[in-house]
């Protein structure tokens, strides 16, 4: 797919480069054309290197590749970092009057455009504008109408009044004017503009919208890389809705705040990433034997201990799985897209409602926190049905008590859901604990009674496998000889690797499951293909054994825990090794 | 019909009525302080004139936390030192509910500590009994947060090197706008303080001196005690931070020398809770969080601008 344009702005941590890289995301996504953007950072507020990569086509693009077009480069370090990726004709922007880059060399097969963007910046009105000059800059480079920006300029400087918009867009256009004036470089792409008017979003925005979509009116947080997205998109937006977000001292009292909000009625959320999940695993076997609704966003990192916090992986499946001590019912999705994030996060609090339990809705970062097109009509929310489960209120509540009037919050039904009666409702009043207990909420070590209650519990699990439908979807040759199946944002890498692969006439079939437990059962698929692929990132290959247990076949693991997400064209060589039994372990760069 | 019903109804209520119909005898050790605590609260609840159901009480782990099981109201027996941030939130999400959290001191001076800071410090309208015997009784008699320093026990053979938690003064500290003390032997006096600290608008912290006639003989029974409202020994204002920090000071320490000081040590009326500080940001609904769920004819919003951001 070489009709993708792929840009990329790099520098400091605290030289704006997201800001900047985020304006042209905008832009483009106004001008009708698809983006998909990547995020190279660290964790720290200053210095190292930071990176904003945006993949560009009038076609939906779904992944990166292992190719940068355009590059502007605030530092020496950003062209050392982008080497790889940087091709014969590859344009680097770069200011060649600032002092730390006066001796940057340029490789040959490649154009080195100067461009004074502080000179020019002041020009506009002031250095700070720098980043906006490159963008004129790149615009031209990329035949690119510089005018696109305009809006998305609006979008991030309208609050600091008309003057200062204006003066940004004075220093696009000085950066343009610079390049095909002052320069002899002349653009070797052409941007292609379209009536489509695209949503740019990540998925914790994705996650943050779905929730307040779905009657979410409670969120409890404590702030952590990279979940801390979903926190801050909801403050200041849910509030119009009736509801709220508390910043709670720590994660214990974050998931606590969450299963209070719920216990009194609210549709209550938190989020956090691994190391708030090992805070988070002491509350989960309470909000499972309370049976309180409850949904928990982990976006995950790389791990363990405080691992690499600005990282991709996918390490935390076990975790989710088998957090947590004693035998503890839960349901695990994982959207697979930034699209898909608002569906399963709908779903996860129709779930937890209707089978009064725990629910992990998790994201990976890659997906998290890196920004995709779609069309606005793709997040439908006149579609978005909220299903409360057995809430019994008024008469209903006479249904449920015993012969000494005593609710029974905690009935052994057939399908192993419970009325559930709100604090506040008349007639109501029970028990609930932590502890083993009755029908009524009271504690008890009964043989019998503890067997009862342990089954209830579990039996939603197995109601729920009947009734709902966790499917995953499919995609290439469904008579393929190689199954791929791969959990989290691997998809979309995954189906550009597809492409790649059926040029190359290999014939792939690919699944991709968000639903982590309950899962689909993969049996008749695995065993119908000659070669098993599963596709994820980390190390030992989680989702693999999964499936291992599942069907109770050997499969290949194409694993990736450098902290980077897959790419499409790397992919593709990975699934063409696993085929051929050739895979080496991942190449160390030195 | 809304559950929300329950609440604002106007009638007489008989103590008798939050004695639960599945566990109406405790099995707490005879000549145990708890005793005092839910005989206490039973009677406060009908002067505050709230029924069982519009009450939620939450309660940590250990003997103390299972007040919920001999007293009728929406219960929650959670985990071991995690009652306030449940019960606060539960507040938040339904302002309507009279919430009442109960723990020992290790319960909240020690694993739940940061809640009770945190707790205090946002001013929750909300009431935390902490049931202070100055030992771990459920687990058997070790060292808890307030024994005091020397203490023996079998996890200290050699008695604690810690000085043992103050905590009016860290109620005080943490932000707590009602702090007070009762003790189990002096049960018109908790009856009254409850009340109080029910219907106090804002964080009201109750450090409740209750005997373990099982594994801390050594505590007695905090008799005899003096009430520093009633005495002339003492002068202070309650609502005079200062003041009360420097009384505060005293009751902890004259506590270790066998000298029980109980009543009400600070009082603020006008601080704000964190629900009226939030809602004066514009930061938590006028209308209870949870309302929606009551109310079926209620319309859920959506809006289209959410996408706007996007564009």
């Amino acid at each position: 797919m070489e009709n993708d344009l792929n840009w990329a702005i790099g520098g400091e941590a605290g030289d704006g480069i997201d800001s900047t890289g985020k304006i042209f995301a905008r832009a483009l996504s106004r001008a009708g054309r698809h983006v998909f953007t990547s995020k190279d950072f660290a964790s720290r507020i200053r210095g190292g290197y930071t990176a904003y990569k945006v993949r560009t086509a009038v076609d939906r693009v779904e992944s990166v590749v292992d190719r940068l077009d355009i590059l502007i480069a605030l530092t020496e370090r950003t062209i050392d970092e982008n080497l790889d990726e940087l091709r014969t004709g590859s344009v680097i922007i770069y200011d060649g009057e600032q002092t730390t880059m006066q001796d940057v060399e340029i490789p040959e097969d490649m154009i080195g455009l100067e461009v004074p963007l502080t000179d020019l910046a002041e020009g506009a009105g002031g250095a700070i504008m720098r980043n906006v000059v490159a963008l004129g800059a790149a615009c031209e480079v990329a035949d690119f109408p510089v005018e696109y920006l305009d809006e998305a300029l609006v979008k991030r400087f309208g609050e600091k009044g008309e003057a200062i918009v204006a003066n940004n867009r004075e220093a696009a256009r000085l950066g343009r004017d610079y390049v095909h004036e002052e320069t002899d470089c002349t653009s070797q792409f052409s941007l292609e503009t379209t009536d489509e008017d695209y949503v740019l979003l990540n998925g914790d925005e994705a996650i943050g919208m779905a929730a307040i979509a779905a009657g979410c009116r409670f969120y409890a947080g404590y702030p952590i890389t990279p979940a801390t997205d979903i926190m801050e998109y909801l403050t200041g937006r849910i509030e119009a809705f009736g509801g709220a977000v508390v910043q709670a001292e720590d994660e214990l009292s974050a998931i606590n705040m969450a299963l209070g909000a719920a216990r009194a009625g609210a549709r209550a959320m938190t989020g956090t990433s691994g190391p708030g999940i090992d805070l988070m695993s002491e509350t989960f076997g309470l909000v499972a034997t309370s049976e309180t609704p409850l949904v928990i966003a982990n976006v995950m990192r790389s791990g363990p201990s405080t691992g690499m916090p600005t990282k991709q992986e996918q390490g935390d499946l076990n975790a989710m799985l088998y957090g947590g001590h004693g035998e503890i019912p839960r349901f695990v999705l994982a959207p697979t897209t930034i699209g898909e994030c608002f569906d399963r996060t709908v779903e996860a609090f129709n779930l937890a409602e209707k089978y009064q339990i725990p629910v992990y809705l998790t994201a990976d970062l890659s997906m998290a926190v890196t920004e995709q097109t779609y069309p606005p009509e793709r997040f439908d929310m006149d579609a978005v049905e909220i299903d409360r489960g057995k809430v019994v209120e008024g008469d209903a509540v006479d249904e449920w008590l015993d012969e000494k009037d005593r609710f029974r919050a905690h009935a052994a039904t057939e399908d192993g859901v419970s009325p559930r009666a709100l604090p506040g409702t008349p007639e109501a009043a029970h028990m609930t604990t932590g502890l083993e207990h009755d029908e009524l909420g009271r504690r008890t070590e009964e043989e019998d009674v503890r067997v009862e209650q342990v089954q209830k519990r579990q039996r939603k699990v197995e109601t729920a496998r009947e009734r709902e439908d966790f499917d995953y979807r499919a995609f290439g040759d469904s008579d393929a000889e190689t199954l791929v199946l791969s959990w989290g944002s691997n998809e979309g890498a995954m189906r550009e690797a597809l492409e790649i692969l059926d040029e190359r006439g290999i014939d792939v079939r690919f699944l991709s499951v968000p639903y982590i437990y309950p899962r689909p059962d993969l049996t008749e698929e695995v065993q119908a293909a000659k070669t098993v692929i599963v596709v994820e990132c980390n190390a030992t290959g989680q989702f693999a054994d999964l499936i291992e247990h599942d069907t109770l076949t050997r499969v290949e693991r194409v694993t990736k825990y450098t902290g980077v997400r897959f790419m499409a064209d790397e992919l593709a060589e990975e699934i063409e090794s696993a085929i051929a039994g050739q895979r080496a372990p991942p190449e160390v760069k030195r | 019909m809304s559950a929300f019903s329950a609440i604002d109804e106007d009638r007489e209520i008989d103590p008798e009525e939050y004695t639960p119909g599945i566990e109406p005898q405790a099995t707490w050790c005879p000549g145990c302080g708890d005793f005092s605590v839910l005989k206490a609260l039973k009677q406060a609840m009908p002067e505050v004139g709230r029924t069982p159901e519009e009450v939620l009480t939450v309660t940590g782990i250990g003997c103390s936390s299972k007040l919920n099981s001999y007293f009728e109201s929406y219960g929650f027996h959670s985990i071991h030192g995690r009652s306030l941030p449940i019960a606060r939130a539960a507040k938040l999400a339904n302002p309507d509910l009279e919430v009442i959290a109960a723990g020992g001191d290790g319960d909240g001076y020690g694993i739940g500590g940061n809640h009770f800071i945190h707790t205090a410090r946002e001013n929750h309208d909300m009431t935390y009994i902490v049931f202070n015997n100055e030992i771990f009784g459920l687990t058997k008699g070790q060292t808890s947060p307030t024994s005091p320093k020397g203490h023996k026990s079998k996890t200290q053979p050699h008695g604690s090197a810690k000085d043992p938690i103050r905590p009016l003064s860290l109620g005080l500290t943490a932000g707590a706008s009602y702090v007070a003390r009762t003790a189990a032997t002096n049960p018109n006096q908790a009856a009254e303080i409850l009340a109080e600290a029910i219907e106090h608008d804002g964080f009201a912290h109750v450090d409740f001196l209750t005997q373990c006639p099982t594994w801390n003989k050594d505590a007695k029974s905090y008799v005899p005690y003096t009430d520093v409202q009633e005495s002339d020994e003492f002068d202070f204002d309650v609502t005079d931070r200062k003041e009360a920090a420097e009384m505060m000071y005293e009751v902890e320490s004259k506590l270790y020398e066998g000298e029980v000081l109980t009543g009400r040590f600070y009082v603020d009326e006008d601080r704000p809770s964190y629900t009226e500080e939030k809602q004066a940001t514009g930061e938590m609904p006028e209308e209870p969080l949870a309302e929606k769920y009551f109310d079926e004819d209620s319309e859920w919003k959506r809006s289209y601008d959410l996408l706007e951001h996007h564009t």
